[in-house]
């Protein structure tokens, strides 16, 4: 009787702890989709494709933004996808070299840097001496973000498959980067999607590292090296307005900034079930 | 002339030595096997005849290897890699891909086939040879880890005898199977040794005895009695083989 009472009594705090963990998220989500949604249906496409409006005036949208932070998100992907892949190879397939040992003491270093000093790191190297802000080196702060989850996922998975795949491959006269990408990392799929989607969420999602290096802007040629928008840019800049209409269009930059993140989420989720 | 010939062979791993000078003479297209107690070091003896020991980083070798009169450490190594097949103690089909695909992976990648016609023969030829054929040939796109152990294991030699190898490392083949599929590998090894050499790796002295025509006991890192099997398990020139051989040491 008293067993029983422990054991339900322990379910009942798993639960509440459980909930209590998740809560928070769904918060999150409802009350970005229940200020944000009825934005957009009052706005409508122009939401999409409109640039910002002045202030107290109806109308407009969020283009500039949503250029800006996909062209920073695909870049920095195209730079930091390979590169993180290639160093986590690296590391786990020689992992007595003193490069390995040298590039695992950075990535953990960068890992627990504050994303605002990789900004300013980028903004040392890149924007000072191009003379402004820009697209690129939004995308270079934004590759350094997600350089060590990428490289830490990809040497955990290649690590997570037992030695004795590894050897066949060679047994069978197969060369090291036919194993390592034809073998290993697909054996360990779901690790390696799982870093990659990690990379993938926090450059989607990351502020920090564009405000010294992308500058924002809230009209853009559209070149690559000039300054940028992003969407949690400006919604980090339009809730610091006093103007209700910014604030009403930053809820709706939340729900499309929620969207791009769903969408990349769920076409990995897919890519790791084919 | 002898398939290998091992030459004062020692092996270390960092300062542990593990192989103490081995001189054997495995002859054509018999099998082979190697004996011993866990441990001793069957494993690395027989991971230098491919040399997959080498991926070991600690790892130093002397002596040598010779395979059909060349010695392995002059050899390119993809190339000795397609002469000598390795099959492993744990059956290990690439779990990602096809019975089709994990025949075919390194038939491809070593450029002995590409089309599709070759490459359909190869995995009927390997499948046969194998006695896994008649088993699977209706579901050749089925993920390989959806077999039993024991067909797993079928198509590990498979995927190794469609490189075309003359020679066939197994290091304990049956080790994780149930008997029955054990009984299969053996009458397979038994059918395969008359078209290849197959040097087997076994800590039962019972398995030896069943299917190899010579055996090598290796107690810590030295031979200690090698010959055929008959003669070494009827008349031990050794005490040590002795007591291995009726089971007083294991
Ligand atoms: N990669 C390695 N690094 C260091 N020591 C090893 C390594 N592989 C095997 N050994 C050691 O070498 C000895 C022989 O191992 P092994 O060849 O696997 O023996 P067996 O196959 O007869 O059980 C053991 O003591 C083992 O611990
Ligand atoms: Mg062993």
């Amino acid at each position: 009787m008293y067993r029983r009472l422990k054991d339900d009594l322990f379910v009942l705090f798993a639960f509440a702890s459980a909930l209590l963990a998740i809560l928070p998220i769904f918060h999150i989500l409802f009350s970005v989709f229940y200020n944000g949604i009825p934005v957009l249906a009052k706005y409508g496409v122009e939401f999409l494709s409109g640039t910002l409006p002045p202030p107290n005036k109806a109308g407009g949208g969020v283009f500039p933004a949503i250029y800006g932070s996909l062209t920073m998100i695909v870049l920095s992907l195209m730079l930091g996808i390979p590169l993180g892949v290639f160093a986590g190879v690296f590391i786990a397939e020689y992992p007595s070299s003193s490069i390995s040992k040298a590039a695992r003491t950075v990535l953990v270093i960068i890992l627990e840097f504050p994303t605002i000093l990789v900004g300013l790191f980028v903004m040392a190297v890149m924007v000072i001496p191009m003379g402004r802000f820009s697209a690129i080196a939004g995308a270079f702060a934004l590759t350094i973000v997600m350089l060590p989850y990428v490289a830490t996922y990809t040497e955990q998975a290649i690590r997570s498959v037992p030695q004795h795949y590894k050897e066949v491959g060679f047994a069978l006269g197969l060369n090291r980067f036919r194993i390592v990408f034809s073998i290993t990392l697909r054996i360990a799929k779901k690790v390696f999607i799982t870093g990659l989607l990690i990379g993938m969420a926090k450059v989607s999602g990351e502020t920090a590292p564009l405000i010294f290096t992308a500058g924002n802007v809230w009209r853009s040629t559209g070149a690559l090296n000039e300054p940028a928008g992003a969407i949690p840019l400006w919604i980090y800049y339009l809730v610091q307005q006093p103007y209700s209409n910014y604030h009403e269009i930053a809820w709706g930059a939340a729900v499309v900034l929620l969207a791009i993140f769903l969408v990349i989420f769920l076409s990995a989720r897919l890519m790791v079930r084919s | 002339m002898s398939a290998i010939t091992i030459e004062k062979l020692f092996l270390r791993y960092g300062e542990q030595e593990v192989l103490r000078g081995i001189d054997l003479e495995i002859p054509e297209n018999v099998c082979f096997a190697i004996m011993g107690p866990s441990g001793c070091g069957k494993s690395s003896l027989l991971k230098v005849l491919n040399r997959l020991v080498e991926m070991n980083h600690n790892v130093k070798i002397s002596g040598d290897v010779k395979l059909f009169g060349n010695s392995i450490f002059k050899m390119d190594l993809t190339k000795l890699r397609r002469q000598v097949g390795m099959v492993f103690q744990i059956p290990n089909p690439f779990p990602h891909m096809s019975i089709y695909d994990n025949i075919t992976y390194a038939v491809k990648c070593n450029g002995i086939a590409k089309k599709k016609e070759e490459l359909d023969k190869i995995v009927e030829w390997a499948l046969k040879k194998a006695a896994l054929f008649d088993e699977v040939k209706d579901r050749l796109k089925m993920r390989a880890n959806q077999l039993s152990g024991g067909q797993m294991q079928r198509l590990c030699i498979a995927r190794a005898l469609a490189l075309k190898p003359r020679v066939m490392l197994m290091d304990e083949p049956t080790a994780n199977l149930d008997p029955i599929s054990a009984d299969k590998i053996e009458d397979l090894i038994t059918e395969l040794k008359n078209e290849y050499t197959i040097v087997m790796v076994t800590h039962s002295p019972g398995q030896a005895a069943r299917v190899s025509d010579f055996v090598a006991f290796l107690y810590m890192g030295r031979v200690i009695e090698v010959g055929k099997t008959e003669e070494v398990f009827e008349n031990p020139k050794n005490e040590l083989t002795e007591r291995y051989v009726t089971g007083r040491i294991g």
